[in-house]
């Protein structure tokens, strides 16, 4: 799918952070990171919890100041700049809308602020419809659902016309049918208003399903900025392919490299015998690396020349079976139609040209 | 509710109960006997010779008033200056915020009659305060309404009940999620506009709690207004002394403290209306959770 090419960015960059530092007692939240967030675009900070893309995210909208580092907001470095002179608002995770105050007086509340702005209820409302809640202005929100709250907190934040939306996990706390719901809504919404989002998520799907560029986090540290599906299918080390999607990482030896202008392809050694696949930037010939092989790149197989397997555990995954296999001391997963018993020794066909060797630190 | 253990208050509810109407309902029985002057003893001949004193003679209603007044000024000067305070400790750390208390606290644990002596020592005429003055050539005689003044007794009420003040708004700031006043500030509030538009609302309690705590102290204080006030320090408390002592006309003595009871539970009721009208009270108030 060329989609998500089709939105990349082609305008400039509404924010650069250089070498951005943020520790916390001993630990670094944030070690070092250099980000740029381009006009217009959904691009979403993914990693396990503790990574630091909150850290950034608050270090953004101005609630946290970096150890070391530079954010620079619009050519204005922002540096100094109290968050309430910031263009940028914030959707948070516990929605935090004032419950002493009306649906309608928290979306106003940034607009009631400047003097002489005129009546803000147009504003208000047209906002209100934008998150589809133009029925509960005059409610409160403990008289709302979480995912009616959540739909306030995003209208709130988009009634100033901000220069880039930020969102902290906002749709963790609800249900996984709501939050669908809300992703495409949340999707839609970005192209229509047009302006930078930036989001902040654990949840692997919800990158996908969201993003045009996915930032993968970990440590404190950019691990590898792609589009989703460059990401799935060339994750730049083990730990990506890890996190995204249910891979099988299988280590080995590189013994040959074979670049050519548009590509490069590695020969690795396995205990899974010899694998010719394409290689992740900066592996050399001789180097140690992870083979990354996708669910779907494997097949249950009656060949003589399958791999030789045998069934560790079994996953309804509605659809069809997770599949957890042992082979020559590696675990592969494979889908499958059928449930297979435990101990059962089945055949593997891998789709070599469709693995992917990577770095196996990262 | 399904673990309400309402039940399990009613024994101390019942013996504050006990405490506070039956002293009030001798209290009553008592305003309406009247004294034989000669056996200088109290009968039970009925009458309301006691309440028409109470009012007719305007010094009663001024006593009274003046003591409300005294309550309504040191409840908002300590509100005042008692609201900075408590969003300074909201803000310490763990550990400062202990320390924070214990010093806040450390007025209270030594007694009444040594702070108004030590007052006495700094804001007399040869005090602390004006010799300092003094020395730095800021004034040449020494400045007299330091002491014994409305400004004294009021100086030293709030000063006595600060504490609880203080300690009141602290708690209710604890309870203000940093998350509502971090969105405040990202929807472009200054900080001042984030006390006033969400801060205040939502510590409302705490305020109120804090209004009737340093209402009823200060309204009902005897000593720093008679050691402190001078001349300006009379009070319904001092008079009711004297009328149970002195005077022995307990009839009188109990028809003016029911009336200052009266009074002063009716500025709380009005002050306790006006507080479930706002709107941030009630939000706390209802435990609503965004």
């Amino acid at each position: 799918m060329p989609e998500h090419a089709a939105h990349a960015p082609d305008a400039g960059l509404i924010l650069s952070a250089r070498g951005l530092v943020k520790s916390y007692g001993k630990g670094r939240a944030v070690d070092g990171v250099d980000l740029d967030i381009p006009e217009r675009a959904f691009t979403t900070l993914l990693g396990p919890s503790g990574c630091g893309k909150t850290t950034i995210l608050r270090m953004i909208a101005g609630f946290e100041t970096p150890d070391a580092g530079s954010l620079v907001l619009d050519g204005r470095p922002l540096k100094g700049v109290p968050p309430e002179r910031r263009p940028v608002n914030t959707v948070f995770q516990s929605y935090a809308l004032f419950p002493h105050l009306t649906v309608f007086e928290n979306v106003a509340f940034s607009l009631t602020l400047r003097r002489g702005a005129g009546d803000p209820s147009p504003r208000v409302k047209r906002a209100l419809d934008a998150v589809h809640m133009g029925d509960f202005g005059a409610r409160y929100p403990h008289q709302l659902s979480g995912g009616q709250q959540q739909r306030v907190a995003v209208a709130r934040a988009i009634v100033a016309e901000p220069h880039m939306l930020l969102l902290d996990e906002p749709l963790s706390a609800l249900d996984r049918k709501m939050r669908g719901h809300l992703q495409i809504e949340l999707k839609d919404l970005q192209r229509r208003l047009g302006i930078a989002f930036v989001y902040v998520t654990h949840d692997q799907d919800e990158a996908f399903a969201l993003s045009d560029i996915v930032v993968v986090m970990n440590k404190g540290r950019i691990v590898q900025k792609a589009d989703p599906l460059t990401l799935y299918a060339r994750p730049a080390s083990a730990f990506v392919a890890d996190f995204i999607g249910a891979a099988s990482l299988v280590p080995g030896k590189i013994v040959a490299m074979r670049r050519t202008a548009m590509s490069a392809t590695a020969t690795l050694d396995t205990p899974l015998g010899i694998v010719e696949a394409p290689v992740a930037e900066g592996l050399e010939s001789g180097a140690a690396a992870m083979l990354v092989i996708r669910p779907e790149h494997l097949q249950v197989s009656t060949a003589p020349s399958a791999l030789r397997a045998q069934v560790q555990h079994v996953v309804f995954r509605g659809d069809r079976f997770l599949i957890e296999a042992e082979s020559h001391g590696c675990l592969l997963r494979v889908m499958s139609d059928t449930a297979l018993d435990p101990g059962t020794a089945i055949g593997l066909d891998l789709d070599r040209a469709r693995a992917f060797i990577t770095q196996v630190e990262g | 509710m399904p673990f309400s253990r309402v039940h399990l208050a009613f024994p101390v509810a019942l013996a504050l109960v006990l405490g506070c109407v039956l002293p009030l309902g001798l209290l009553l029985v008592f305003s309406v006997f009247t004294v034989d002057m000669d056996a200088f003893d109290m009968v039970p001949d009925l009458s309301g010779h006691s309440w028409g004193q109470i009012l007719s003679d305007p010094v009663f209603a001024f006593l009274i008033g003046k003591a409300v007044v005294s309550g309504l000024v040191t409840a908002g000067l300590a509100a005042i200056v008692g609201y900075p305070l408590a969003l300074a400790m909201a803000r310490l750390p763990l550990v400062w915020k202990g320390v924070a208390n214990i010093v806040l606290l450390t007025p209270l644990y030594t007694g009444e009659i040594v702070r108004i002596y030590a007052w006495r020592i700094v804001l007399g005429s040869e005090g602390l305060v004006n010799a300092v003055l003094k020395g730095l050539g800021l004034i040449d005689a020494p400045l007299k309404f330091l002491l014994f003044s409305p400004f004294t007794t009021h100086l030293v009420l709030l000063y006595n009940n600060l504490p609880f003040m203080v300690l009141a708004i602290w708690i209710s700031v604890e309870l203000v999620d940093t998350r509502l006043i971090e969105a405040a500030r990202d929807l472009g509030a200054r900080p001042v506009e984030a006390f006033t538009k969400v801060i205040l609302p939502l510590t409302t309690p705490g305020l109120a709690v804090g209004l009737f705590a340093v209402f009823a102290l200060a309204a009902g204080d005897m000593l720093t207004p008679s050691l402190l006030g001078g001349t300006s320090g009379a009070t319904p408390m001092a008079m009711i002394d004297n009328l149970f002592g002195t005077a022995f006309d307990w009839p009188l003595a109990s028809a003016l403290a029911l009336a200052l009871l009266a009074v002063l539970f009716g500025c709380a009721t009005l002050m306790a209306g006006l507080l479930l009208r706002l709107r941030g009270a009630r939000a706390v108030f209802e435990g609503r959770r965004t």
